[in-house]
C-alpha cells in the first residue's frame, strides 16, 4: 500500500517543477511534460484546501482497563 | 473522667444528641495520636479566626478529612501551603460535638514529597540533559501541513476544545485522531507512553500534540516522569508539548520538538493556515505559468535563429568554393608553362623529350621548336656542351 501523499508532498514537487522550469534548461517536450504535472498538483493542491471540514477520529484504548 | 449522662425511660437508657457526641468525642480522645499523609484540597485561613481549616483528600480513593489547627500554630510553620500539596498532619480524632462530625486536630503539619520530587527530578534533567535529549539538534522540524495530528489529552474539555478549534478555524483541511487517557495519578505515566505509540503508530499522524491544561505539581509530575520523557524524545513523529499553564515546565516540554503555552498556541503551530496556504499554492502555479512560458519563448527564439542559418547555410558554402576555386586557378595560372611561352621562352624537344642538356644531341640531329605561338623543325648545327 503506497502512502497517500500529504499536501507538503504535492507543494514541494510543484515548487521543484516551477523551479526546473525557471532555470529555463529543459528540453521543449519535458517542459510541456512538467507543466501539465505542475498544473495537476496545483489543481490536487485547490481541492485538498477547499471544502474540507476538519474531520474527528476518537482513537479509543485496545486495553478496556486503560 | 466525667460520665456522660443519660435519661432513665423505663427500663430504656437514652443519651442527648450532646451527650451522645460528647461520648463519643471523649473515645475518640482516647486514641493515640498519629499521622495522616493526604493531599490539601480546600484551605480556609482568616486573620480573625482563631483556627485554620483545610481538607485533606485521599488522592487514590476521594475520600476526605476535615482538619483543624490553631492559627498560630499555623502560621509560624511557615509552609505556604496550595491546594494539592501533599502533606503528613499529626493530631488526634476530635469529634465537632455541635455537628456530630468527625474531624481532625492537628498539632503540627509537615510538607512531604515535594522536596524529594524536586530532587528527583532535578537529577533526571540532567541526566537525561547529559544524554542530549534536550539537545537543540534533536528537534526536528513540525511537518507545514499535517496529514493527520495526534492529539492526546486527559479528560480536560477546555484544553481538547481549544486545541481542535484553533485547528479547525485555521486548516479545515485536516484531520485530528484524539487519544483520551488518565493523564494524573497512578498509572498515568505507563497509560501516556501507550497513548503516545498508539497515536504514533496511526498511519497519518504526522504530529502528536500533548494537550494538557494547567495542575498543580503533582498532577503534572506524569509529564516529567522518565519513561514518558523517553518516548517524547524517541517519538516517531514530531511531539509538541502543551502542557500546565505558562509558568510550568514539566521535563516532557524540553524533550519535545516545540513547547506551546497554551492548546491555543499549540494549534496554531501545527497547521498553517489556510488563507496563507492557498496563497502561497496560488502563487506557485503563476510562476509555473510564467516559467513554461518563458521557456517556450526561449525555445522559439532559438528555433527562429536556426531556419535563419539554415536559410543562408547553402549561399554561404557555394560563395566559399567560388572563392577557393579562383584561388586555385590562379596559382594554377602562374604554373603554366604556356605562359612561360608568352614571356619569349622556347622549348626544345628531340624525340618527343625537351631537351635540357646539349650534350643530349649531335650535330645534325632534328629538333623541334615550341614558340608560344606555333613551331618550328630545326637541325642542330654546332653541339657546345
Amino acid at each position: 500500500m503506497t502512502e497517500p501523499k500529504s499536501f507538503e508532498d504535492l507543494q514541494r514537487e510543484l515548487d521543484e517543477i516551477v523551479t526546473r522550469l525557471e532555470r529555463g534548461d529543459v528540453p521543449v517536450d519535458d517542459a510541456i511534460a512538467l507543466f501539465r504535472r505542475g498544473e495537476e498538483l496545483y489543481k490536487e493542491c485547490v481541492a485538498r484546501l477547499q471544502g474540507a471540514e476538519l474531520q474527528i477520529e476518537e482513537l479509543l484504548p485496545s486495553d478496556p482497563g486503560t | 473522667m466525667p460520665k456522660v449522662e443519660h435519661l432513665v425511660y423505663g427500663d430504656r437508657k437514652v443519651f442527648t444528641v450532646s451527650a451522645f457526641n460528647r461520648g463519643i468525642g471523649m473515645h475518640l480522645g482516647k486514641l493515640p495520636p498519629v499521622w495522616v499523609e493526604g493531599e490539601v484540597t480546600e484551605l480556609r485561613r482568616n486573620d480573625a479566626w482563631a483556627t485554620v481549616f483545610l481538607t485533606l483528600k485521599d488522592p487514590k480513593t476521594g475520600a476526605t478529612l476535615s482538619v483543624t489547627i490553631a492559627r498560630r500554630v499555623y502560621d509560624r510553620l511557615e509552609l505556604d501551603l496550595s491546594e494539592g500539596a501533599t502533606v503528613h498532619v499529626a493530631g488526634r480524632a476530635e469529634m465537632y460535638e455541635l455537628k456530630g462530625e468527625l474531624g481532625f486536630r492537628a498539632t503540627t503539619i509537615e510538607r512531604i514529597g515535594l522536596g524529594d520530587h524536586l530532587l528527583a527530578l532535578e537529577q533526571l534533567k540532567r541526566q537525561l540533559a547529559a544524554e542530549g535529549l534536550f539537545a537543540a539538534e534533536r528537534k526536528r522540524r513540525l511537518p507545514r501541513v499535517p496529514r493527520a495530528i495526534g492529539i492526546l489529552t486527559g479528560a480536560d474539555a477546555a484544553a481538547r476544545g481549544d486545541l481542535v478549534a484553533t485547528i479547525g478555524a485555521r486548516f479545515p483541511a485536516t484531520k485530528v485522531v484524539i487519544r483520551e487517557t488518565r493523564v494524573q495519578g497512578r498509572g498515568a505515566a505507563s497509560r501516556i507512553v501507550g497513548a503516545l505509540a498508539a497515536l504514533a503508530a496511526h498511519p497519518e499522524v504526522d504530529v502528536i500534540v500533548l494537550a494538557r491544561g494547567g495542575g498543580s505539581f503533582e498532577d503534572l509530575l506524569p509529564f516529567s516522569d522518565e519513561a514518558v520523557v523517553r518516548a517524547v524524545a524517541g517519538s516517531r513523529v514530531p511531539v509538541v508539548s502543551a502542557v500546565g499553564h505558562e509558568q510550568d515546565t514539566p521535563l516532557c516540554d524540553l524533550a519535545a520538538d516545540a513547547r506551546a503555552a497554551t492548546p491555543t498556541a499549540a494549534g496554531t503551530l501545527v497547521v498553517p493556515d489556510l488563507g496563507e496556504l492557498a496563497a502561497s499554492v496560488g502563487a506557485s502555479r503563476r510562476r509555473l505559468g510564467l516559467a513554461v512560458r518563458a521557456q517556450l519563448e526561449r525555445d522559439r527564439n532559438k528555433l527562429a535563429r536556426q531556419g535563419e542559418r539554415l536559410r543562408t547555410a547553402p549561399r554561404l558554402l557555394l560563395e566559399r568554393r567560388r572563392a577557393a576555386l579562383d584561388h586555385s586557378g590562379a596559382r594554377l595560372q602562374t604554373l603554366s608553362p604556356l605562359a612561360t611561352l608568352g614571356r619569349g621562352y622556347a622549348i626544345v624537344r628531340s624525340g618527343g623529350d625537351a631537351l635540357r642538356s646539349a650534350a643530349a644531341v649531335q650535330t645534325g640531329d632534328p629538333v623541334d621548336i615550341q614558340l608560344a605561338a606555333g613551331s618550328l623543325g630545326a637541325r642542330v648545327d654546332e653541339v657546345r656542351p
